[in-house]
């Protein structure tokens, strides 16, 4: 004989019976009554995606933005450093997310740990909530949820829309004041490096003299030379992070699908070993 | 209404059996008609209205996203030398095809919010619960096969910030623990980016995804008519569904949407 099923099975399944019998005896056709709520707001929804489509197309022209931004940017060219990468809006709270986890150590929790939960927690929430009460005031630990999930994904969109990051060709401005500070004037090959690490996009990751924004967990490098590690190190290191065990860091070097050459590698890595950190502190 | 309720011409009889005799196939056949006119004319809560609409219009702005995804395919070139030309060309030059583009474009947006407002409201009115678990995880798998629709037709035109987005977010998934390389690899179609990942991201935007979207709705809908529509948590009918079951005492026509039963007490547990 079958075991008997708990007060709460048999609960909810004479609940469900109930409902339907209810709505069999009292309840409205689909179709016209909810059909005619659902038809209106299709036709809502297709107004505002024409609309929408007609503004960002008579309000931009080719590359040039209007308020919904241009039809297309330049065409994809791997050797440019002069672009910032950016999603589109609805992945802004997560691009901001890996913002937050610094360090090499947490920085997983930002790419792949936090998402990989968020989508577990919902889909267990069905296994997690188990009382039948559906009225919302009644249930503070779902609106507590919803107020912070709401909240936080707004906060983490508006940042990740206003993040400011530097173009590259503004930072290259600064390579001369950082040879300076780090005593390299004299070194050409350096001070070439360092114009390039403005130019390869590096700080669109990594921070240089409190320049560069920390994604993705890079270390910062402006005294990434201390350890007398030589060009050499560093030159292999950009060329083919992997080689290192650093999957996150993309390869530079030609022949590893990257867009520097061995003299431009060269140069980096001479830059890198020269920053010992600053002499005015 | 009252002239016809006499009795039809025999003649009138023959037209419309013939007007009705390829449904009546088609019904014999396969039960389709019978199909369409349960899901017409199953019964709803009387109380539903607009906040029940949300699902309809994430599937409207699907169809609108199938119908111009469709379109474009017709002109877009999928290797790198040619994508971004196809897309200006696309663009600029074909009747209307700015349009199409853009519907597209701007509809991929629009299904994202509908689908979060969308499940917002599943939460809100607590319909993820009892017997409905199974169509709220068919729902996340949907919310997240729609992200990676928004993620993969992102590099299609080929521009810069198509291109350098997908870098990163490529780099994201490499971080992944020990899957990380075997899937920013797999999502590259080799080492690096290049033109394998155009056509692999080409083909997961338009065959896989698409395909496994349409079959997750066709099972998200059929749930939803076979379990039926959650009525508001407010109204009366909810009041029912949350009370305790009458020990012993059956239905008796006096509980329900109309009058209700027993309202406040134990609720649920």
């Amino acid at each position: 004989m079958a075991t008997r099923p708990s007060r709460r099975i048999v609960e909810r399944r004479e609940a469900h019976k109930r409902y339907k019998e209810d709505v069999e005896r009292r309840g409205k056709a689909f179709f016209p009554h909810a059909m005619f709520h659902d038809t209106v707001m299709s036709l809502v929804v297709v107004g505002v995606i024409v609309t929408l489509a007609v503004i960002w197309y008579y309000d931009a022209d080719g590359t040039e933005a209007g308020v919904l931004g241009p039809h297309f940017t330049e065409e994809a060219d791997p050797g440019t450093t002069d672009f910032i990468p950016r999603p589109d809006w609805y992945f802004f709270f997560l691009f901001y997310l890996l913002r937050i986890f610094k360090w090499p150590e947490s920085v997983i929790l930002g790419t792949v740990g936090i998402p990989t939960l968020l989508l577990i927690l919902l889909i267990a929430l069905p296994f997690l909530d188990l009382r039948r009460e559906r009225r919302l005031l009644r249930r503070p630990v779902a609106i507590v949820t919803v107020i912070v999930v709401v909240v936080s994904m707004g906060v983490l969109t508006y940042k990740g829309a206003t993040a400011e990051e530097a173009l590259g060709s503004q930072l290259a401005e600064a390579v001369p004041v950082w040879a300076e500070r780090q005593g390299f004037e004299g070194n050409e090959v350096a001070v070439q490096g360092g114009t390039l690490y403005a130019e390869t996009g590096c700080a669109q990751c990594h921070v240089y003299l409190g320049v560069g924004s920390a994604n993705l967990g890079a270390p910062e490098l402006t005294a990434i030379g201390e350890g007398d590690r030589g060009v050499e190190y560093f030159r292999d290191y950009v060329a083919n992070p992997a080689d290192f065990g650093n999957p996150v860091m993309p390869a530079f070097g030609e022949e590893f699908g990257g867009s520097l050459d061995d003299e431009q590698l060269t140069a980096i890595a001479t830059f890198l070993d020269a920053s010992k950190g600053p002499e005015d502190e | 209404m009252a002239t016809t309720t006499r009795k039809k011409s025999p003649r009138r009889q023959q037209l419309e059996a013939a007007a009705l005799y390829p449904l009546d196939w088609l019904e014999e056949r396969s039960g389709l008609v019978g199909a369409v006119k349960y899901f017409l004319f199953r019964k709803v809560p009387r109380d539903i209205g607009w906040y029940h609409t949300l699902g309809s219009a994430t599937l409207t702005a699907f169809l609108v996203q199938a119908i111009t995804g469709v379109i474009l395919a017709f002109y877009y070139k999928p290797d790198p030398d040619s994508a971004y030309e196809s897309i200006q060309h696309i663009t600029n030059d074909l009747t209307l095809g700015w349009l199409v583009r853009g519907m597209h474009r701007w509809g991929a947006s629009v299904f994202i919010i509908l689908m979060f407002f969308h499940m917002a409201r599943v939460f809100l009115f607590g319909a993820y619960k009892y017997p409905r678990e199974l169509n709220w995880i068919v729902g996340v798998l949907l919310l997240a096969l729609g992200m990676l629709e928004g993620f993969t037709g992102y590099l299609l035109p080929w521009d810069q910030t198509a291109y350098w987005a997908t870098v990163v977010g490529i780099n994201i998934n490499g971080t992944a623990p020990f899957l990380g390389p075997f899937i920013a690899q797999f999502l590259q179609g080799g080492n690096a980016i290049g033109e394998n990942t155009l056509s692999t991201f080409y083909s997961l935007h338009m065959l896989v995804v698409p395909g496994a979207i349409i079959g997750l709705i066709i099972l998200h809908l059929h749930l939803v008519i076979r379990l039926g529509v959650t009525s508001n948590p407010w109204t009366r009918n909810a009041a029912v569904d949350a009370a305790p079951a009458p020990a012993g005492k059956p239905a008796n026509g006096r509980e329900g949407l109309v009058r209700p039963g027993r309202r406040g007490g134990s609720n649920g547990d």
